[in-house]
């Protein structure tokens, strides 16, 4: 009886059991299917929000990209306005400045004996300091450099670029040469050497000599400035070569507090005008070597100068009118022209109308025209067989 | 903005290439006695041996003054330089060794000048 009930109980339990298992199996099965379809739910949602996102991104770069564009366009309008004015104001110094230099040297040869001369002297090396800068500002903004009409020996030349430096005693140019630059490059050489210069100047020592000597090598001239500073290292070197060839422009903005436009003006003079100029040497004190390099373009060969005495018309009244037509070196020292050098006269630096003026404002001003009479008269005769050049 | 840059005038620079504290190497002035207009200049007799490259207005004076006397003044006629700037390049010389100076004779009276620059005026009237 009692054994009857107790498997009564057991199959009814076991009933309960299997039940219970296939309720379980049932619900799990459920859930399953329901966190499939949540899963996939959410992974639409992620594949929408990933498109939203992409969009937005490539929106926001398309914004970048105008703003970078806006405001290149706006620093390029506000580097053209800026060198506009700056142009302006940099060509009425340069002016100012080239005015100036003319009426100082009338002043001095006026009072050439004077003592004031002495301050005369440094007024002008102030004033061609000056002058450097404002042309330098204005080539950099896009004015022309300034123009002289005549050619100049190449030795002048740099001592015309030594002239716009501070420290123009430190130059030394360790020989002559016999060779002229043709008057539209004057200028700018002088400039692009007066920066070298300077430059050499100011990063070497206070008394460290700054040597200048000249090679020709084969059709190309150079100019070599030594100086025995610290040199450049690598880096630097780059940068300054990119400068010089012109590949790379810096803007205005992008030369500093104290500009440092030196390097940009030469690769912009060099150029304009045709010449080349290269900083990567090592000089023969371990300093930086420069040489500019101009092709035969640029320059001539000069007429040799006489060696022997050529009188130079001194009595006053001849200076007015004979001195203009004789024909002049480039140091301004009278020439013979017996030879016929009729045809090479365009090149032949004829220092006309300014040399008038020198000769009257300065030997007027010299006394001992009785000695003068005398030896004017014991010379008239030579220099009046080299006679009025212009044909 | 273009065309702009090619309508610039260029600046004209009519002062001389060199200025003259370059010649002078930015050097002082001599004091007022020193070199005075009369004073007699001349090449010292062996300057063959020159130490260092002249200057081409230096040169210019040594060849003026090669194998003889010339006043002071009357090189600074010849040279077209001021007579202050002749006096540097004088004093820069005679430091070299390059030339000998003479001093002019004492000046006698005041007097004479003043005669000199009537003779000077009457000579200048003549000429013009």
């Amino acid at each position: 009886m009692s054994r009857d009930a107790l498997a009564w109980c057991l199959v009814a339990m076991t009933a309960i059991a299997v039940a219970a298992i296939v309720a379980l199996v049932v619900r799990n099965r459920a859930l399953g299917r329901r966190k499939q379809q949540a899963e996939e739910a959410l992974k639409a949602e992620l594949a929408t929000a990933q498109g939203h996102l992409t969009s937005v991104q490539a929106e926001l770069a398309r914004y970048k990209h105008q703003f970078d564009t806006t405001i290149r366009q706006a620093e390029e309008a506000a580097e053209d306005s800026t060198k506009a004015v700056l142009k302006g104001s940099a060509r009425f110094l340069q002016s100012l400045a080239a005015e100036q230099m003319t009426v100082l040297e009338g002043i001095q040869g006026k009072y050439g004996n004077h003592p004031v001369l002495a301050e005369l002297l440094e007024v002008t090396h102030a004033n061609a300091q000056m002058q450097r800068k404002a042309q330098g500002i204005a080539v950099l903004c896009g004015a022309p450099a300034g123009r002289r009409n005549r050619p100049g020996s190449v030795y002048d030349v740099v001592r015309n670029a030594q002239s716009q430096i501070r420290n123009f005693r430190r130059v030394e140019i360790m020989q002559q040469t016999g060779f002229a630059l043709k008057a539209s490059a004057v200028s700018p050489v002088a400039l692009a050497v007066a920066e070298l210069l300077d430059n050499a100047a100011s990063f070497s020592q206070q008394d460290a000599p700054i040597e200048v000597t000249f090679q020709r090598i084969q059709k190309n001239l150079c100019i070599v400035i030594d100086d025995a500073g610290v040199g450049m290292n690598d880096e630097e070197r780059q940068r300054a070569t990119a400068l010089l060839s012109g590949d790379f422009v810096p803007r205005l903005s992008q030369l500093g507090n104290q500009p440092k436009f030196g390097f940009p003006l030469i690769g912009l003079l060099a150029r304009q005008y045709g010449f080349r100029v290269d900083v990567t040497g090592i000089s023969r004190y371990g300093g930086v070597r420069a040489v500019v390099l101009l092709p035969e373009e640029l320059w001539t060969e000069e007429q040799p100068a006489p060696v022997q005495e050529a009188p130079a018309p001194v009595s006053i009244v001849r200076d007015e009118q004979s001195a203009p037509s004789r024909p002049r070196t480039v140091h301004g020292l009278p020439k013979r022209v017996s030879r016929a050098t009729a045809p090479d006269d365009q090149r032949q630096p004829s220092r006309t109308a300014q040399d008038t003026g020198r000769v009257s404002g300065r030997s007027r001003g010299a006394l001992g025209a009785l000695q003068r009479g005398t030896i004017s008269g014991r010379t008239f005769d030579s220099a009046a067989t080299e006679g009025p050049q212009d044909a | 903005m273009s065309d702009a840059h090619d309508s610039d005038p260029e600046v004209e620079l009519t002062s001389a290439l060199v200025p003259f504290f370059v010649i002078t190497n930015g050097r002082a002035l001599p004091p007022d006695q020193q070199y005075e207009r009369t004073a007699l200049v001349t090449a010292h007799q062996d300057t063959a041996a020159t130490a260092r490259t002249l200057a081409p207005e230096e040169q210019a004076i040594m060849d003026l003054v090669a194998n003889r006397m010339l006043a002071v003044a009357e090189i600074a006629g010849r040279t077209h330089l001021p007579l202050g700037i002749v006096r540097i390049l004088l004093a820069q010389l005679e430091e070299s060794g390059l030339v000998l100076v003479r001093k002019p004779a004492p000046r006698a009276d005041s007097k004479d000048r003043e005669l000199l620059s009537a003779v000077l005026e009457g000579l200048k009237n003549i000429g013009a």
